[in-house]
């Protein structure tokens, strides 16, 4: 390497350096890439608050909805390597990249932390011949694709993987999010669903809708009482996660600052308390494991992935 | 009910308090102007006041809020009826009879029927919310995928209500919309269609910058054209100061009060909210109204049943939300992440756990209304005004604001070049005297049609007999025949009275 440039870049990575000693020196943006007033808005709103009085500098929550998440995470993965852009990513970043529905993957982005996951829960309303997870796996065994699932979100990763575990098949109702699914099951128009906890919590202790099992790898503390897939022999589990990533050329200095906010907000008992009022599910991976993580949550959603694809037509 | 008058009571006390009034009236005031200019809507200014509400309690939270919606939904009206752009898309039906009263130089009367029919609507919906939502939210409940199919299918009828001359020029128009409404995933197979790799796309096409294209921007382009006349200020100079007369309010009230309860209903089904609502009231006002042919021309009931039944929405929405936890339009879907990031829990619970939460809504809801009848009287004069300013001036701004509020909605880059589009297409279509409502309409309904049949179609495996056996389904069917029929005989009468006139002539 020829001396100017081995100079210039010495003096990139100390200028990185004492820019990472400064930092924050503003106010940090924040890409949710889902509506306000939505899970991901919230964990998204109450993580950053916490994490804002560590790093102090505000952080500003800009929504950025579009293509399942993809063109609010296409646009963090994109933006300067600075630590001024963080963004919300979630289990979407691992699936979609695999059917063509978006640019970016986890190896477009530098994790930061994962922060929370919801399991799915499977649902049926109160009056529901379907008593048991027994119940619905027996009726599509008995009649294949009869059984009306009222899915919140296209492709449902949830039903795919209980679909592919237990080689099953449902006749799949497509709904615009768990606001039309969940009504659409109260007014007897469907026969079950899965979508995560919080999404249904006023149902369900209203008696309106009867969780018959929860596609978490242990107990699920929002949900006492409910089994688990796996207790009832079943071995599925389907869940969604959320976490913070910035780009991959940012200072890891930077990276490193973020983390550590991060972390404190999600120990702090104020998240601890708002999660677990909201049924929103706390779980923390640090940055070292996180991309371990993604890279093996890809791999696991590959054989779903694949049906979807063959659905698409191509 | 003892017991319910005293809570309700307590409730309407605390919403008059300077705890929360104070709050009320400002979020009902924002939310008329954010209503009012084009681009920025109920949907979008609840999303962006959200964040600001979390450090108050809840009740005063949700007032904000609730002032918002109700005073945006109304906002919308005013710049329909100014500027022929309507300022959300929940006010698209009220251009046609609003603007062309307008040119009469009949605005403030125009603006004194929105106020009064909006107010009336809104009220009434806060009225059934409060005595018989529990009974309503069932009823929506059992309103499934076939019965919102033929509510679409009804709303597409109204293409021919809304079409001016030309039913065939509507109809181009209103295809070309579903067209357009066909782009983005397949809602059955993810497949993308005709989304040309823009992920923008995926969710299908965006209403709010195709709404300001097709009516503000095209507007601009137009009046750019004309040039030489940009200093006059139009014709509105033969401004009367005549407000809505106590006769012709004793005439409208019938159809304000059945666009209410219209408006009600479709805000109680989840997923079809106020511009859903606007357009069928205005087309069963036109349906059923003994002089269809004033229609367009400035007819008092297309701008009272359009903007009852949109406010009539407001209360309705709510239904499924306090009652069920479900909401019933985009707006309250926001309202629901509210109450959640508030600690709250909407649902069949909410009502015994936390009934003074429910009944500060109730009375938050009933005095939003009054505020925004007294906001909206007071300001007729001031909105008025907008027409004496010169084009030269308001022009710029239309544009400006256009391109602002297209990019806002989404923080989009993407939404400004559908918008720039979509202002060149409207443009055209204005060369080509086609009608670009239609356009707005199916682009809001075809997606409901389409998602509607494809449900339908799954629920009953293949099979359409979803269409003969279901009642609502069949109460519905007649009343689009029906409509479809008064339309046909409408239009043969206009041409064989053009034909008698030709021969006289």
């Amino acid at each position: 390497m020829c001396r100017p440039t081995l100079v210039a870049c010495l003096a990139l990575a100390v200028s990185g350096a004492l820019f990472a000693a400064g930092y924050p020196e503003k106010e940090i943006r924040l890409i949710v890439p889902f509506a306000a007033g939505g899970g991901t808005d919230a964990v998204a709103r109450i993580v950053a608050d916490l994490a804002a009085k560590d790093l102090g500098q505000p952080i500003v929550i800009m929504n950025k909805t579009g293509g399942a998440g993809a063109v609010g995470m296409t646009e963090g993965a994109r933006s300067r390597p600075d630590g001024y852009t963080v963004t919300m990513i979630t289990r979407e970043l691992c699936s979609l990249y695999q059917v063509d529905l978006s640019l970016v993957q986890p190896k477009d982005f530098l994790p930061v932390c994962l922060v929370n996951e919801d399991p799915a829960v499977v649902l049926v309303p109160k009056n529901s011949p379907l008593k048991s997870l027994k119940d619905i796996v027996e009726g599509a065994r008995a009649r294949p694709g009869s059984l009306k699932f009222a899915s919140s979100a296209q492709p449902n990763i949830y039903l795919l993987a209980m679909m592919t575990e237990l080689g099953l098949s449902f006749n799949q109702i497509p709904y615009g999010g768990a606001g039309e699914s969940i009504p659409a099951l109260l007014g007897g128009h469907c026969d079950f669903t899965m979508v995560n906890p919080g999404e249904a919590i006023a149902q369900i202790r209203a008696g309106e809708l009867i969780p018959l099992a929860v596609c978490s790898d242990g107990p699920y503390a929002g949900l006492p009482g409910v089994p688990t897939m796996r207790e009832l022999g079943y071995n599925v589990t389907a869940s969604t996660w959320r976490g913070l990533a910035v780009p991959p050329r940012t200072p890891r200095e930077i990276a490193e600052k973020l983390e550590s906010a991060f972390k404190k907000a999600v120990d702090s008992p104020e998240f601890q308390k708002f999660m677990a009022d909201r049924t929103l599910g706390v779980r923390f991976i640090p940055a070292a494991e996180y991309m371990d993580f993604m890279l093996r949550d890809a791999e696991a959603l590959a054989p779903i992935m694949k049906i979807v694809k063959a659905q698409q037509g191509k | 009910m003892h017991d319910f008058l005293a809570h309700f009571g307590a409730a309407l006390a605390g919403t008059l308090s300077p705890a929360i009034l104070p709050g009320l009236a400002l979020g009902v005031a924002g939310g008329i102007a954010i209503g009012a200019l084009p681009g920025l809507t109920a949907t979008m200014g609840v999303a962006v006041l959200l964040p600001l509400t979390f450090g108050m309690p809840a009740s005063v939270g949700m007032a904000v809020l609730i002032g918002v919606y109700v005073g945006a939904i109304y906002g919308g009206s005013i710049s329909a009826i100014l500027l022929k752009t309507p300022g959300t898309p929940a006010a698209a039906a009220t251009v046609f009879d609003g603007h062309a009263l307008a040119q009469q130089g009949l605005a403030a009367k125009a603006l004194s029927i929105s106020t009064v029919a909006s107010f009336i609507g809104g009220l009434l919906s806060a009225a059934v919310l409060v005595t018989v939502s529990p009974i309503l939210a069932r009823m929506a409940l059992a309103i499934s995928a076939p019965e919102r199919l033929m509510l679409a299918l009804f709303g597409l009828t109204v293409i021919a209500s809304i079409s001016g001359n030309s039913l065939v020029k509507g109809l181009i128009a209103g295809i070309f919309g579903l067209l357009v409404s066909t782009a983005g995933l397949d809602y059955v197979t993810s497949h993308p269609r005709f989304t040309y790799d823009q992920l923008e796309l995926f969710n299908g096409p965006p209403i709010i910058p195709v709404l300001v294209g097709l009516f503000a921007l095209s507007e601009a382009f137009a009046q750019m054209e004309k040039g030489a006349a940009l200093n006059a200020t139009d014709a509105y100079r033969a401004f009367k100061r005549q407000y809505l007369s106590w006769t012709e309010f004793k005439g409208l009230l019938p159809v304000i009060l059945k666009s209410g309860l219209i408006g009600t209903l479709i805000g109680a089904i989840p997923g079809a909210g106020a511009d859903i609502a606007a357009f069928v009231t205005y087309g069963e006002a036109k349906r059923s109204s003994p002089d269809r042919e004033m229609f367009g021309k400035g007819a008092l009931s297309g701008i009272a049943a359009p903007e009852a039944g949109n406010n009539g929405v407001t209360g309705g929405a709510m239904i499924p939300l306090l009652t069920l936890g479900v909401p019933g339009d985009a707006v309250t879907a926001i309202l629901l992440g509210a109450l959640i990031i508030q600690g709250l829990q909407p649902g069949p619970l909410l009502f015994s756990e936390k009934p003074e939460f429910v009944h500060g809504v109730f009375a938050a809801l009933v005095v939003g209304n009054f505020l925004m009848l007294a906001f909206g009287l007071l300001g007729i004069k001031l909105f008025c005004r907008v027409v004496e300013l010169k084009k030269s001036h308001v022009i710029p701004m239309i544009v400006m604001l256009s391109v602002v509020g297209s990019f806002a909605m989404n923080n989009s880059v993407f939404d400004v070049w559908v918008c720039l589009v979509f202002g060149v297409i409207g443009y055209l279509m204005q060369k080509a005297e086609i009608p670009s409502s239609p356009i707005i309409l199916a682009i809001i309904l075809g997606p409901m049609a389409e998602i509607s049949l494809r449900q339908s179609l799954l629920m009953y495996e293949g099979s359409y007999a979803f269409l003969w056996t279901r009642p609502i389904v069949l109460a519905f069917a007649a009343v689009i025949a029906l409509s479809l029929w008064s339309t046909w005989k409408i239009n043969r009468q206009q041409r064989r009275a053009a034909k008698e006139a030709a021969w006289e002539g």
